[in-house]
C-alpha cells in the first residue's frame, strides 16, 4: 500500500501512485505527477498504451486499484471539484444553441446571472463566435462545434480541464489555428490543462511540460520540459530537437 | 517529367448536384494528367469534392461534363483496371479477411485455388499472415485498412485510388501506415492516386501533389516533390514544403 | 507477466465498485422472490379464486397422472410447438424470399407492395372466421393462421433491410465488377441479414402468441386449449399452470432464435481475447 499522502500547497493537482489492475492484468503501474495551478501539460504515449484507462481514472468512470488523484490536497470528487472535459468528438447538447451550450455548465453550478453573462460573453468574444450565437450544433462545422465545447470547458473556470485529442480529426492548417486559439484561451483565463494527444508535434507546440507514457503496464517514462516561448516556430532547431526526442521515446513503428 | 508516360488524364471534369432544389457545383473544370507508376496525391480541404473526383475516376459516378482517359481511351463505368481503397475501409463484415481480400478475382470467376494464392501473397505483403480467418470486427483500425489495401491489390489493378484511407487512424498508426504504403508501392509499382486533407501526409507520400481549392474544387497548384524516400518529416526542406503548401491552402473553420 | 497475489488486492474504492456490481446481480433474484411472496400472500385464504403456487404444483402433479383429452402436458406443449415450428419454417422461406423480391426489385415492389400492405394491416386473428369456413377446424387452418401472423414481420423487416443497404457495400461490389447475381448474393443479402434476423425474432414471438389464440378458439390439444379448458371447468390452477408453461416456452423460443442467429452470422460475435 502507498504511504500516507501529504499535500504540497505548491501544486493544484497531485497524482499519487495511481495503479489499475483488471483481474491479473496490470494496466497502469504507479503513476505519480504534479501539476501547478495554471500549468499546461501534454500527455503522449504509444498507440495501445493505457491511455483510455488513464483517462477513465482521471474522469472517475472507473476506480483506481491503488493511489489516487488529489485536487487542492483532497481526493478528486466530481461533485465537489470543478472538472471539465473535452473529448475527441464534439459533444455539444444538440437541442441547445451555442450560447445555451456555453451557459449550461455555469447554470448547473448556480452562478449568479451577471457572472454567467460576463463569462459567456468573454468566451464568445475570445473565440469569435458572435455569428453562431443562436445556431444549433448540427448547423456548425465539426471544428466550430469543437471550439464551442472547448469554450464551454474554459468558461467553467475548472480546477482541471482535461482534453482528449480534441483536434485529431483536423488537418494541419486548421490544427495550428486551433492550437493557437487554445493557447490564447489558456493564457487569458489561467486554467490548469491536461491535454492528451498522439501527435507529438502538437504536444511540443502546446505544452509547458510533456509527460511521456510507456507501453503497458503504463507508467510515466519521462517528463520533458518545453521552455520555448509561444507562439512556437515548428521549424526552429530547438523545436525539432524536442519533437524528435519525444518521438524516439515512444516510436513503435 | 517529360520522359514520363501519361497513364490517366482528366479533361474538363465538372460535377454538380441538386440539393433541396438548388444546384451546386462540386468540382469545376478539372484538368490534370497522371503519369505511369507515379504516386499522385490529391490534396484539398475537407468536403472540397476530392471524393467526388475519385468516384468519377472509378466510375461510381458519371460527371456532368468532361472525360477520363486511361491509356488514351475514354473510361466508361467501373473498369477492372482501376481499383479502390475506401475511406471507411468498407470491409464486408460477414466475410473473413481472406474472403474480403479475394473478392475481386472471385467476382471475375477466378478458380478458388488460384485466387487464394494471389490473395495470400498480398495478405503477407501487408503483414497480416495469421489473420486470414479473422472477421473485420476483430481487427484494429490500422489492420482493417491493411485488408482494404490487400483487397485492392489482389484484383491486380493498373491504377489504385485511395480515398483518405488513413483519415480515421490515430497519429502514430497513421505514420506507420504511411511508411507501409510507401514500401508496398515501391515493391509493387502501380499508379496511385491518393486523396487526403493532411498536408504532412501528402508531402511524405507524393511524387506530385495536386492542390485543390474549396468547393467548387478546381486545381489551384501542382507541386513536384523531389525529396528522397523514405522522407524525414522533420527535415528543414520537408517542413519548408509543408509550410509553403499550408500557406497556399484555404482555412476552412 | 509475473503477477504476485499482492497485486490483485482490491483498493477500498474498487471494493465499493465490486459490491455495487454484486448488488446488480442479486436484485433481479430478489424481485422474482418478491413476486412469488406476493403471489402467496395474495392467494392466502380463499384459494378457489386465486390459487397459490402450491395449488399450481399440485395441479401439475395431478396432470402427470391424469391426461386431459388423452394427452399429457408434454404432448399438449408439443402439439402447440409443432404448429408453431411448421408455420415458422414456411413463413421464413416464403417471407424472406418475398421480402427480398419486393425490397430489391423496384418493379416487383410497385406491383406487389400495395397488395402486401393492404393484407398486412389486418390482424391474423381476423382471418379465423374466413379460414374456418374455407378449411374447417383441422390442423391446417390453425397453422395457416399462425403462418399469417409470423410471415408479416419477416416480410416487413426483410424488405426494409434490402431497400436500406449501406451504400458503401454496394460500391465495393461495383468497384469489383460484381454481376447482378453476385451483387444480390454476395453483397446485398448478407448486409441485410441483421434486419432479416430482426424479422425472424419477431416472427417467433408473434407465432407463439397467435397459436395460443388460435387454440383457445377451437381444438382439442395445445396449451391454448388447456387455458380454455381450465376456464370452462373453473379449474384455475390449470389456467395458471398453462400460463407458466407459456412464459417458459416463449423465453426458450427467444433464446433459440438468438442461438440460430449466432450460428448463421458468426461475424457478429464480439471480439474475443
Amino acid at each position: 500500500m502507498s504511504e500516507q499522502f501529504v499535500h504540497d500547497p505548491e501544486y493544484k493537482v497531485e497524482v499519487r501512485n495511481l495503479t489499475k489492475n483488471f483481474g491479473e492484468l496490470k494496466v497502469l503501474n504507479d503513476i505519480s505527477f504534479n501539476i501547478k495551478k495554471g500549468e499546461f501539460i501534454c500527455v503522449v504515449g504509444p498507440t495501445g498504451c493505457g491511455k483510455t484507462t488513464f483517462l477513465n481514472l482521471l474522469t472517475r468512470i472507473i476506480q483506481p486499484s491503488a493511489g489516487d488523484l488529489y485536487i487542492d490536497g483532497e481526493p478528486a470528487d466530481p461533485t465537489k471539484h470543478n472538472l471539465a472535459f473535452v473529448f475527441q468528438e464534439p459533444s455539444a447538447i444538440p437541442w441547445k444553441t451555442v450560447e445555451e451550450n456555453l451557459r449550461f455548465g455555469l447554470e448547473i453550478k448556480k452562478l449568479p446571472e451577471d457572472e454567467i453573462k460576463s463569462r459567456v460573453e468573454n468566451i464568445i468574444r475570445l473565440l469569435g463566435l458572435e455569428e453562431f450565437r443562436n445556431s444549433y450544433p448540427h448547423q456548425l462545422s465539426m471544428s466550430t462545434a469543437q471550439r464551442v465545447i472547448i469554450g464551454r470547458g474554459f468558461a467553467m473556470s475548472p480546477d482541471l480541464l482535461l482534453m482528449d485529442e480534441p483536434y485529431s480529426q483536423m488537418d494541419i492548417k486548421l490544427r495550428f489555428y486551433l492550437e493557437d486559439e487554445v493557447i490564447r484561451l489558456w493564457k487569458e483565463l489561467g486554467s490548469t490543462v491536461v491535454f492528451i494527444t498522439h501527435n507529438i508535434e502538437e504536444a511540443t507546440y502546446l505544452a509547458e511540460r510533456i509527460l511521456i507514457l510507456s507501453n503497458k503496464p503504463t507508467t510515466i517514462k519521462e517528463e520533458v520540459h518545453v521552455d520555448l516561448p509561444h507562439p512556437r516556430d515548428v521549424t526552429s532547431p530547438d523545436f525539432i530537437k524536442i519533437r524528435k526526442y519525444v518521438t524516439d521515446q515512444i516510436k513503435w513503428w | 517529367m517529360d520522359g514520363k508516360k501519361v497513364k490517366l488524364s482528366l479533361e474538363h471534369i465538372s460535377q454538380s448536384y441538386v440539393l433541396n432544389n438548388r444546384a451546386f457545383d462540386a468540382v469545376q473544370d478539372i484538368n490534370f494528367d497522371v503519369y505511369d507508376s507515379e504516386f499522385l496525391v490529391l490534396l484539398g480541404p475537407g468536403y472540397c469534392g476530392k471524393t467526388v473526383l475519385l468516384n468519377i475516376i472509378s466510375g461510381l459516378e458519371e460527371p456532368v461534363d468532361g472525360t477520363v482517359r486511361l491509356d488514351g481511351e475514354v473510361v466508361k463505368g467501373s473498369d477492372p483496371r482501376i481499383g479502390m481503397v475506401f475511406q471507411k475501409t468498407s470491409l464486408l463484415p460477414w466475410k473473413t479477411v481472406m474472403e474480403n481480400v479475394e473478392v475481386g478475382p472471385k467476382m471475375a470467376g477466378v478458380a478458388k485455388e488460384e485466387r487464394r494464392k494471389t490473395a495470400q501473397k498480398y495478405i503477407d505483403l501487408v503483414g497480416l499472415q495469421g489473420f486470414e480467418k479473422s472477421y473485420p470486427t476483430q481487427l484494429s483500425g490500422g489492420m482493417k485498412q491493411r485488408v482494404g489495401i490487400a483487397r485492392a491489390y489482389t484484383n491486380s489493378p493498373e491504377i489504385l485510388l485511395m480515398d483518405e484511407p488513413f483519415g480515421a487512424l490515430d497519429a502514430q498508426t497513421r505514420y506507420s501506415m504511411e511508411e507501409e504504403i510507401q514500401k508496398i508501392w515501391q515493391s509493387e509499382k502501380r499508379t496511385i492516386i491518393f486523396v487526403t486533407n493532411n498536408i504532412e501526409e501528402a508531402v511524405y507520400l507524393g511524387d506530385r501533389i495536386v492542390l485543390l481549392t474549396n468547393r467548387p474544387a478546381h486545381v489551384k497548384a501542382i507541386y513536384d516533390i523531389d525529396l528522397p524516400r523514405p522522407r524525414d518529416t522533420v527535415s528543414p526542406e520537408f517542413l519548408r514544403i509543408r509550410k509553403e503548401i499550408s500557406d497556399n491552402t484555404d482555412l476552412a473553420l | 507477466m509475473s503477477t504476485k497475489n499482492t497485486d490483485i488486492v482490491l483498493s477500498a474504492s474498487e471494493q465499493r465498485e465490486r459490491r455495487k456490481q454484486i448488488l446488480y446481480k442479486i436484485l433481479p433474484v430478489v424481485s422474482i422472490l418478491l413476486l412469488v411472496a406476493l403471489w402467496i400472500a395474495a392467494s392466502g385464504g380463499e384459494s378457489s379464486s386465486f390459487p397459490s403456487p402450491m395449488d399450481v404444483y399440485d395441479r401439475f402433479l395431478r396432470f402427470m397422472e391424469k391426461p386431459i383429452q388423452k394427452l399429457s402436458l408434454w404432448q399438449h406443449i408439443l402439439a402447440s410447438l409443432k404448429r408453431v415450428l411448421i408455420a415458422l419454417l414456411a413463413s421464413w422461406v416464403l417471407g424472406i424470399s418475398f421480402g427480398i423480391l419486393i425490397g430489391w426489385n423496384k418493379k416487383a415492389n410497385a406491383l406487389l407492395g400495395p397488395i402486401f400492405t393492404a393484407i398486412r394491416v389486418v390482424p391474423p386473428l381476423a382471418w379465423i372466421p374466413l379460414i374456418t369456413i374455407w378449411f374447417g377446424t383441422g390442423e391446417f387452418p390453425k397453422i395457416l393462421v399462425v403462418f399469417l401472423g409470423a410471415v408479416m414481420p419477416v416480410v416487413v423487416n426483410t424488405q426494409a433491410g434490402m431497400s436500406n443497404i449501406d451504400q458503401q457495400y454496394l460500391d465495393v461490389g461495383r468497384i469489383f465488377n460484381a454481376n447482378k447475381r453476385q451483387m444480390l448474393l454476395d453483397f446485398a443479402i448478407p448486409s441485410a441479414l441483421d434486419a432479416i434476423f430482426a424479422g425472424v425474432r419477431t416472427s417467433a414471438s408473434a407465432a407463439w402468441m397467435v397459436v395460443l389464440a388460435a387454440e383457445m378458439l377451437g381444438g382439442k390439444s395445445g396449451v391454448g386449449f388447456l387455458i380454455t379448458r381450465g376456464m370452462d371447468s373453473g379449474d384455475l390452477p390449470l389456467v395458471l399452470l398453462s400460463m407458466i408453461c407459456i412464459g417458459i416456452i416463449g423465453a426458450i423460443l427467444a433464446i433459440s432464435m438468438q442461438l440460430i442467429e449466432r450460428g448463421v452470422c458468426p461475424w457478429t460475435a464480439k471480439k474475443s481475447n
